[in-house]
């Protein structure tokens, strides 16, 4: 059993977690500034998730193909991603061992991990509110 | 001018102008600064010497200690091409500074891969914004004890409980203890304000039982060697350090014995395409002075060049250097690019590399004749600094043996 029952609900967590990230008068800004673009290639269930600088003042959240390159790109399973943002796996750790394969230079994914406090800040709540286990 | 031709058509006018920027600080002040700190006896008399802190300063006032660090907080974030780029050029003038600059953000690197508020207070901002080398890092991996057996992730033999280290760590509190000893290999070891160190946490678990912990150098119970006084990049400080009950806060310990064999393969996989950036530097100053030197030198009547044995000598450097930057180049870009990366590349990068400087600045002493052991001249230094790289990171036949686990 995967912690997302499928796509739909994956991305209602995930997507609807960056978008309110993203509306955040904090994290929003710093993100846009960064000018990084992420693309997470989400398995079980397969996904394809951009969370891009946008227009360059509101970032966005996208699904699927996207005209844009990404910075930064992340591949990893639903159930790795929900742990992830839970903090119960470590970036590093999670790298290493292969449980997220990171594609970009490496000062860039180095200058994204303390971007992402926010969410892992916002997720165990988020994560509730939508029936998903978070213990 | 770059006496090389840039094969890579794709080369921005940016990173051509950090290329020929390099280059210059690498001709004007690491080459000569390394080449008279060469001729001290004593390797304490070097950093007591006013030119080798001059240096140093001159080094992290450009920013060369930050490439690897994120520009979020002041490092230089160079791409892994221009990372190449740089080390080259860098190692072309000195791979002695080249290496103590580049090993020195290991503990801020490291601290950046989990980057906690303290984290980023105590040691990553103030390493990156330091621009006068006061706060120096090194990676304490090695022992007295443990060499070639600290750095063999995924063999056999790592996992063996009968193996593990002499520097253990134990848990009290919200603290970590240490004690034991790190390998008087150390690089920068005995100039380090920080220590990226690989101590043991448990030995139940051989070699692979380790950690990775950030030890600020100025605690109570941490006390050094001497300088270690060795072959070749004498202008790169070495020593031991010992650690009597030390003790650092529990956020200093970065990764525990469940993922130390990965993040070890990930540490030896960014050092190992490092020094084959860098050994691609030192082939390169041995090959151009043996190229100027044969055009000049007259024998038989007509320049060294002019001889078809010597030609065919050099055309053979030549395509060594080529072939190893192309692969130390390809090795840098996908595994810079990738986590986690594919050690084996790495790994041929390092060995094929070193391998080919030490070939080359042995060509290149053979072409100088005489002078070419003579300290007058620059030759000897380069085969020196060459040698000691083909046991520095790991001994090259052991390292091959670690990478052939990978086929
Ligand atoms: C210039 C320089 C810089 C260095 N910088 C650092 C540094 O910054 N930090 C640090 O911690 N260390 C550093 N080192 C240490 C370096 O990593 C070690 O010297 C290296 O790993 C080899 O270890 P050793 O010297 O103990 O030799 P040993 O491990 O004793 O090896 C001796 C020989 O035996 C071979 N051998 C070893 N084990 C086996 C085996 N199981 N089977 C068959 N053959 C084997 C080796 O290949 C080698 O030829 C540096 C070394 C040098 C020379």
């Amino acid at each position: 059993m995967t912690v997302f029952e499928n796509k739909e609900k994956m991305q209602a967590v995930l997507g609807g977690l960056f978008e309110k990230l993203l509306a955040d008068p904090e994290f929003g800004p710093k993100f846009v500034k960064s000018g990084i673009t992420i693309k997470f290639n989400i398995s079980d269930p397969n996904a394809e998730l951009w969370v891009t600088p946008g227009d360059g003042t509101h970032g966005q959240v996208a699904w699927g193909s996207h005209a844009d390159k990404a910075t930064v790109e992340m591949t990893l399973s639903g159930d790795t991603c929900h742990k992830f943002w839970l903090k119960q796996i470590a970036m590093p750790i999670a790298l290493a061992k292969g449980l997220i394969k990171a594609k970009g230079p490496m000062p860039k994914i180095l200058k994204l991990l303390p971007l992402l406090k926010p969410a892992y800040e916002a997720y165990p709540e988020w994560a509730r509110s939508h029936g998903l286990p978070v213990d | 001018m770059i006496g090389y031709t840039e094969l890579n058509i794709d080369l921005t006018k940016a990173q051509n102008a950090m290329k020929e920027e390099t280059h210059r600080f690498a001709r004007e002040v690491l080459r000569p600064a390394s080449i008279e700190l060469d001729k001290i006896d004593d390797p304490e008399t070097v950093i007591k010497s006013p030119l080798f802190w001059e240096t140093m300063k001159q080094g992290y006032d450009l920013g060369y200690h930050t490439i690897f660090l994120p520009d979020s907080y002041g490092g230089l974030a160079t791409d892994p091409l221009e990372t190449h780029i740089v080390l080259e050029e860098l190692a072309w003038g000195s791979v002695d500074f080249a290496i103590g600059l580049g090993i020195s953000c290991f503990p801020a690197f490291f601290a950046s891969m989990v980057p906690s508020d303290r984290l980023i207070d105590d040691i990553i901002e103030p390493f990156c914004q330091c621009s006068d080398a006061s706060l120096i890092g090194c990676w304490g991996i090695t022992e007295p004890d443990h060499g070639t057996d600290t750095l063999s992730p995924f063999t056999a033999t790592f996992a063996d409980p009968a193996i593990s280290g002499q520097t253990r760590a134990r848990r009290e509190g919200d603290e970590w203890v240490i004690d034991g000893q790190k390998a008087a290999w150390v690089s920068n070891g005995t100039i380090a304000t920080h220590c990226l160190l690989y101590p043991t946490l448990d030995p139940s678990r051989g070699m692979a039982g380790g950690g990775i912990c950030i030890v600020p150098l100025d605690l109570p119970g941490v006390k050094k060697g001497r300088p270690l006084d060795k072959l070749g990049q004498r202008a790169l400080n070495q020593g031991e350090i010992y650690f009597d009950g030390v003790r650092i806060p529990s956020e200093y310990m970065l990764v525990d014995p469940e993922s130390y064999e990965s993040m070890l393969d990930v540490t030896l996989s960014t050092a190992n395409a490092a020094m084959g950036a860098l050994f691609v530097g030192v082939a390169r100053a041995a090959y151009e002075e043996a190229l100027a030197y044969a055009k000049q030198r007259i024998q038989g009547g007509k320049p060294l060049f002019e001889h078809q044995m010597i030609k065919h000598k050099l055309f053979s450097m030549f395509m060594k250097i080529e072939a190893a930057r192309a692969l130390s180049r390809a090795a840098m870009i996908y595994n810079y690019n990738n986590t986690p990366p594919m050690i084996q590349y790495s790994i041929a990068s390092k060995v094929y590399c070193t391998n080919t400087a030490f070939e080359v600045a042995s060509d290149a002493v053979q072409i100088y004749g005489g002078n070419g052991v003579s300290r007058e001249y620059p030759l000897e230094k380069f085969f020196r600094d060459a040698r000691a790289a083909m046991i520095e990171d790991g001994a090259n036949d052991s390292l091959m043996i670690t990478a052939a686990h990978h086929l």
